[in-house]
């Protein structure tokens, strides 16, 4: 009896996280609704990817002190809220233990390049380490992804990738291809954030996805690798097509979102926004994370293939609907 | 009798253990330099990608044991040693103000019936994280546990078995004037212990401790006794990581009475010295274990100590050759070598020897039941999660399979009164 009751409930237990949502569009979005999810990058090329869209003002300070607020009691990694001389409070997330790569650079990089492309994105940065003080004294710490709890956003809980007015907008799928192409293995909801932004305006709803940092390495469902560019490079983006809609390489959580769902054009309207993003400019986007030269360089060799990947598909499938 | 003096020693022991641990430089004005990530262990071999996966996998999703996420979490492998292979339960922590107060509690069951439940309540952070304040309830009910009879000279074959249920709610505090040292002190009332005959699943034909032993004095009463229990200990702890460390020291004594309330006949109190120390080398791959334990036990002319509640030895983390709480008796001495070698990141191999004894009186105790064997180790960077060993002694070669470091204090995190003794 004990046995068949363990049995059952692991076995109901291992089968809940399978259960695939149902992908539910709603009535078509205005493009003010649109613009929760993304704006038509102005001057993109101008754009700072290396203090991304909240500037180098809100970035944190490497020689201020940081005093604990209280340590992190949730997610997988470790971390804290700290509260810096100036009285502004951060969300530290460090690198966890075992020698895993951290999450944090990569996700300060891939949150460079969706806001670069106009995605909402909250202030994230990168720092290596910074000063500490807590009730044991001051001392220096490893850093990680600093992401500051501004004023103008507030948490308004998370949004769905199954539901909502955004659901087969391009913007929407577009979201979707470029964190295929970066490898982003967490499209989960938990990892929806949405925000209300206070501007002078008024305020706005932003949808915006955070949490990116499982990326950049393959895909997987139990243990992902991020950070890792053999495994980057291995793991095909694209793999065909079929019935007019793109078949990808994901193998994470989530296949509703992607399987059947994605057509090349809305892979091609990704890769013409992501080819915008000039050289110099990933550069930032990989500095600002903390990646050298040396280091970047097999991602962004990746990256590059893939974009070609895309752009071929696009233009193959122009080609079709010409004919 | 002979009197322990108690104070003498814990004073002895507690000075002693801060000079040794004392920090040679004094602190810094300024920040210091950051710490330097602890590099991965590589191991003599490559590891499996399969294994590393796991583990991460295993990390990331059930924690690394260290209590600090908040929500729900899997109890497994807290039950007490005899439980059986495998125990499962669940809880839930939250942490509350910050980090200054977290309400925990759990349940679990063991795949031989013994059942388990606690919540506790502490206020983490008063006087600047330098005082803790709280409270536990923990309900539990062990099914099996042995008993061979009191003294060094008891046979295997003797075993008999004892069901023992109780409540225990204690009230505690901890002051750390160092992030190393801890002094501790509790109070609680462990509410009549019951004896039953034993039951639970997967039991043999072992008779009942009331049929094999009943002129144990614990017989002759309808009731077991309550008890007001209150104890004091010193521990400094400089290890690296609780669970599978690879170097530091953790040193406690402790004193413990217990106050039968209404039959002073059953009062004693209990003296504990421990202490293992951590040493490794050729960059992590090779680390030397050694620990000690002493328990003495008090009472006053003619009183005597429950046998649920008297010294045991034996078992996968005292004598590995012998089996659990395979020896009883007022006073124990224990020691254990234990080499580990780096196989894979992962994956340690262990060598190990185990030397001790019970006896009546402080002064005969010795070391001469012995047990050696080899082992392998499977953790994470911070913990132990599996192990199996096999050791050999003079009853024999036993297999055994545990879910944590074999040196891992379990005393050091327990807050109520140990109901049975846990070697």
């Amino acid at each position: 009896m004990f046995v068949a009751f363990t049995a059952a409930a692991l076995t109901l237990a291992l089968y809940m996280p399978f259960c695939a949502k149902v992908i539910d569009p709603a009535a078509p979005p205005s493009s003010d609704e649109i613009r929760r999810l993304w704006e038509p990058p102005e001057a993109l090329a101008e754009r700072d990817l290396f203090y991304g869209p909240w500037g180098p003002e809100r970035a944190p300070d490497p020689a201020l002190t940081y005093t604990l607020v209280e340590r992190k009691h949730t997610g997988v990694n470790p971390g804290m809220t700290v509260r810096d001389s100036l009285g502004h409070e951060w969300s530290v997330k460090q690198a966890p233990p075992e020698g895993q790569p951290p999450e944090g650079p990569i996700e300060v990089l891939v949150s460079r390049v969706l806001s670069a492309i106009g995605y909402h994105q909250p202030p994230v940065y990168f720092l290596r380490e910074f000063t500490l003080a807590d009730d044991w004294g001051t001392r220096r710490e490893p850093g990680g992804r600093f992401r500051l709890k501004d004023g103008s956003l507030k948490d308004r809980g998370t949004w769905s990738w199954q539901e909502g007015p955004l659901v087969g907008t391009r913007p929407y799928q577009g979201l979707l291809v470029v964190l295929l192409l970066l490898n982003s293995s967490d499209l989960k909801n938990a990892n929806n954030t949405l925000y209300e932004h206070q501007r002078a305006g008024g305020t706005e709803l932003w949808y915006v996805v955070r949490d990116l940092g499982t990326a950049l390495g393959s895909t997987g469902r139990l243990a992902p690798r991020r950070g890792d560019a053999a495994a980057f490079a291995r793991q095909p983006f694209i793999t065909g097509t079929a019935g007019g809609f793109v078949q990808f390489g994901y193998r994470g959580w989530h296949q509703e979102l992607v399987r059947g769902r994605i057509t090349p054009a809305d892979v091609a309207w990704a890769a013409d926004l992501l080819s915008r993003i000039a050289d110099r400019q990933w550069d930032e986007a990989f500095r600002a994370g903390g990646f050298t030269a040396a280091a970047s360089a097999p991602f962004r060799d990746v990256i590059k293939r893939r974009l070609n990947e895309a752009a071929n598909l696009g233009a193959a499938g122009r080609a079709n609907e010409g004919q | 009798m002979r009197s322990i003096n108690v104070a003498a020693l814990t004073g002895s022991f507690a000075l002693a253990a801060a000079l040794a641990l004392a920090p040679r430089a004094a602190v810094a004005q300024e920040a210091e330099a950051p710490p330097n990530p602890a590099p991965v262990v590589e191991g003599m071999l490559p590891e499996p990608h399969f294994l590393t996966r796991a583990i991460d996998f295993a990390t990331r999703t059930a924690g690394d044991g260290s209590g600090e996420k908040s929500g729900f979490y899997p109890e497994i492998g807290s039950m007490v040693t005899g439980a059986g292979w495998i125990s499962g339960g669940g809880g839930y922590r939250q942490w509350i103000g910050g980090d200054r107060m977290v309400f925990d509690a759990s349940a679990a069951m063991s795949w031989r019936s013994y059942k388990m439940a606690h919540a506790s309540f502490e206020f983490t952070k008063l006087l600047r994280s330098r005082l803790a304040l709280g409270t536990e309830v923990r309900w539990q009910d062990y099914m099996q546990n042995p008993y061979f009879g009191a003294g060094p000279g008891t046979i295997e074959t003797g075993r008999s078995e004892y069901r023992l249920t109780s409540l225990d709610t204690v009230g505690y505090a901890r002051l750390r004037p160092t992030q190393w040292l801890t002094l501790g002190a509790s109070g609680g009332w462990l509410r009549r212990p019951t004896i039953d005959l034993p039951a639970g699943t997967f039991r043999s034909d072992t008779p009942a401790t009331r049929e094999l032993f009943p002129l144990e004095s614990v017989f002759a009463i309808a009731e077991q006794p309550s008890y007001v229990h209150n104890e004091v200990s010193v521990t400094a702890d400089t290890r690296d990581h609780r669970s599978h460390p690879l170097s530091g020291g953790v040193y406690r004594t402790a004193w413990t009475r217990y106050w039968a309330r209404d039959l002073a006949a059953f009062s004693f109190q209990r003296f504990e010295a421990e202490g293992a120390h951590f040493m490794s080398t050729a960059n992590s791959r090779f680390t030397f274990a050694v620990r000690g334990w002493l328990a003495a036990t008090d009472t006053a002319e003619g009183a005597s100590v429950p046998f649920y509640l008297m010294p045991s030895l034996g078992g996968s983390n005292t004598l590995r050759a012998y089996s659990n709480y395979r020896f009883h008796d007022r006073h124990l001495a224990v020691v254990n070598v234990e080499t580990r070698l780096a196989l894979m990141t992962h994956v340690d191999l262990a060598v190990f020897a185990d030397a001790g004894n019970v006896a009546a009186r402080l002064a005969d105790l010795n070391l001469d039941k012995t047990s050696f064997g080899v082992g392998l180790r499977l953790h994470t960077e911070k913990a132990t999660f599996g192990r199996l060993d096999v050791a050999h002694g003079k009853e024999g070669w036993r297999v055994m399979f545990n879910t944590s470091d074999p040196l891992h204090l379990s005393r050091l995190s327990r807050r109520t009164a140990a109901v049975p003794f846990v070697p």
